[in-house]
């Protein structure tokens, strides 16, 4: 399998899709849409990272059973009392409104997570180069220079570990303590020495002198203007009923959760239409892959 | 009649403008706004500082001066392999202490969003990039111009406590926003307890490095800024 297909499209599309779908899922509690965002975004997540996704998936449910049971001791208002723990009511109010509160957040978890995997940084420095020069330059330079001063930090303590001064693993913590520091002074007037350089090199070749243009691979093509109108479609159509009111829930002290039906189901099947476009995008890649690949 | 910069309108705007527009608007929101309002200020906080340096028009060296301060903030924890023990923020201040306020919200408010493009981006990256950025700049205003002497002691009371009580709560207000279902007064306190013990290593590996390590690493920015020139009062010629 090659790459994930949504991510070839331009990244303002990706970031779109991104604010979207977290923005909605922190503004909406309905438990229908929460479900919706938690399948989906769980689907994705998984599709994105293969077998290692389950680690965050199983790290996630303890963290999402520990923030709902926590809410009704601080929060006892209600009206269905389950038990009374501390001789404080434990209602079941205020169990449903802490379910909704984790969800949301272990849903804002797994999109950050795909997130990351989709919105690279060379996305990042291409979407905002125009708007803050300078400081996709610095980003751009801090990215090149991280692999570089890593590489740097191992010859310094190889070299040092060379005479006899470096500290191994059974050392103490005072002895790895000041042999860091020591490293770390190295790295530091090596890397400002050569930054003084590339400073004046820069200028050399005229930094700042005119405006600067930037190089991007990236293109809006008619797939990404087209996906960009079925995307916006969408979430038009999402903040619309939204903003009628289908998507209304409250917890406590009185459950009130606006029922999904009729003209509501439309919003809905927007909303999870939206949520599905990477995960759909994914699997319709992976099995045209497959059939080229049967084909040969 | 003194032309007024584009940056300071910027900050105007943002603090009479957009920031209230954001908490009018934000009560309409239904559900747990605060934490898209919070978010959102935290990040319109953030814009007439990048503004202000864009505008500068910042020249080569200063640019890449700032950049090889970051990388060896995200560097720090290659360099001293123990583990919980992070020598980012010291160095954020201590960039700040070297080559004034202006750089040392720069170092800070870039490390915090390069790292995470390394460690991943998550909820709180607007919030780190304020609790570093601002870190940064107030160490840069009190070793200005020897308000505060550059004592290691001094340094490394001032690293504990900027972690302790500004940089490790704003980044537990981020939790605090994001995962409690209300704002109310035994939230506040059960959150910046749980993060109390993170926020004391972390405060502790500060103050450490900048009583070993911090009095070194400014001899070595102050040589730098020497060799080549770069004293403060020259930088903005």
């Amino acid at each position: 399998m090659t790459q994930d297909a949504f991510s070839k499209y331009h990244p303002a599309i990706n970031i779109l899709f991104f604010v979207g779908a977290i923005g909605s899922c922190v503004m909406i509690q309905h438990p229908a849409y929460l479900l919706a965002g938690v399948l989906t975004s769980g689907m994705y997540y998984l599709l994105l990272h293969g077998r290692s996704g389950w680690k965050m998936i199983g790290a996630l449910v303890p963290l999402f059973l520990f923030l709902a049971a926590i809410n009704p001791l601080f929060n006892t208002r209600g009206e269905t009392v389950l038990f009374w723990i501390l001789g404080r009511p434990y209602t079941l109010e205020a169990l449903l409104y802490g379910v909704s509160v984790a969800s949301v957040f272990v849903v804002m978890m797994l999109w950050l997570g795909c997130y990351n995997k989709v919105l690279t940084g060379d996305k990042f420095t291409c979407l905002f180069g125009n708007l803050i020069p300078s400081l996709s330059l610095l980003l751009v330079m801090v990215f090149r220079l991280v692999p570089n001063l890593i590489r740097k930090t191992r010859q310094i303590s190889g070299a040092r570990k060379a005479i006899g001064k470096g500290a191994g693993s059974g050392a103490s913590l005072k002895n790895k303590l000041t042999a860091g520091m020591t490293v770390l002074g190295v790295l530091t007037s090596w890397a400002l020495e050569g930054s003084v350089v590339t400073g004046d090199s820069m200028r050399a070749r005229g930094y700042g002198t005119a405006r600067r243009s930037s190089f991007t691979i990236y293109r809006m093509t008619a797939a990404d203007w087209g996906m960009l109108c079925i995307l916006l479609i969408l979430l038009g159509t999402v903040i619309g009923f939204a903003i009628g009111g289908s998507m209304t829930a409250t917890f406590v002290p009185k459950r009130s959760i606006a029922p999904i039906g009729g003209t509501n189901l439309l919003g809905f099947a927007a909303y999870c239409g939206y949520l599905l476009i990477p995960s759909a995008l994914h699997i319709k890649e992976t099995i045209r892959w497959n059939i080229s690949k049967y084909r040969i | 009649m003194k032309k007024i910069k584009k940056s300071s309108i910027a900050m105007l705007l943002t603090f009479l403008l957009l920031i209230p527009l954001t908490l009018y608007l934000g009560t309409f929101l239904s559900g747990r706004n605060y934490y898209i309002t919070a978010t959102l200020i935290i990040v319109e906080l953030l814009i007439p500082f990048i503004l202000a340096f864009e505008g500068r028009k910042p020249q080569a060296r200063e640019l890449v001066l700032i950049a090889v301060m970051c990388a060896i903030g995200i560097v720090g924890r290659v360099a001293i392999p123990i583990p919980h023990f992070k020598a980012t923020f010291a160095i954020i201040m201590l960039s700040g202490v070297a080559f004034g306020p202006e750089a040392g919200f720069m170092v800070g408010a870039v490390t915090a969003l390069a790292s995470n493009f390394f460690y991943g981006q998550g909820a709180f990256t607007p919030w780190q990039m304020m609790a570093y950025g601002a870190g940064g700049m107030l160490a840069g205003y009190l070793f200005k111009k020897k308000r505060l002497p550059k004592n290691p002691f001094i340094l490394a009371a001032f690293g504990f406590f900027a972690v302790l009580l500004w940089v490790g709560p704003l980044l537990d207000c981020s939790g605090l926003f994001l995962m409690s279902p209300s704002i109310s007064f035994s939230w506040v306190i059960a959150y910046f307890a749980a993060g109390f013990s993170v926020n004391m290593s972390q405060a502790i590996s500060t103050a450490v490095v900048m009583l070993l390590f911090g009095k070194p690493l400014l001899d070595i920015l102050e040589r730098i800024k020497r060799k080549y020139g770069m004293s403060e009062e020259s930088e903005g010629g």
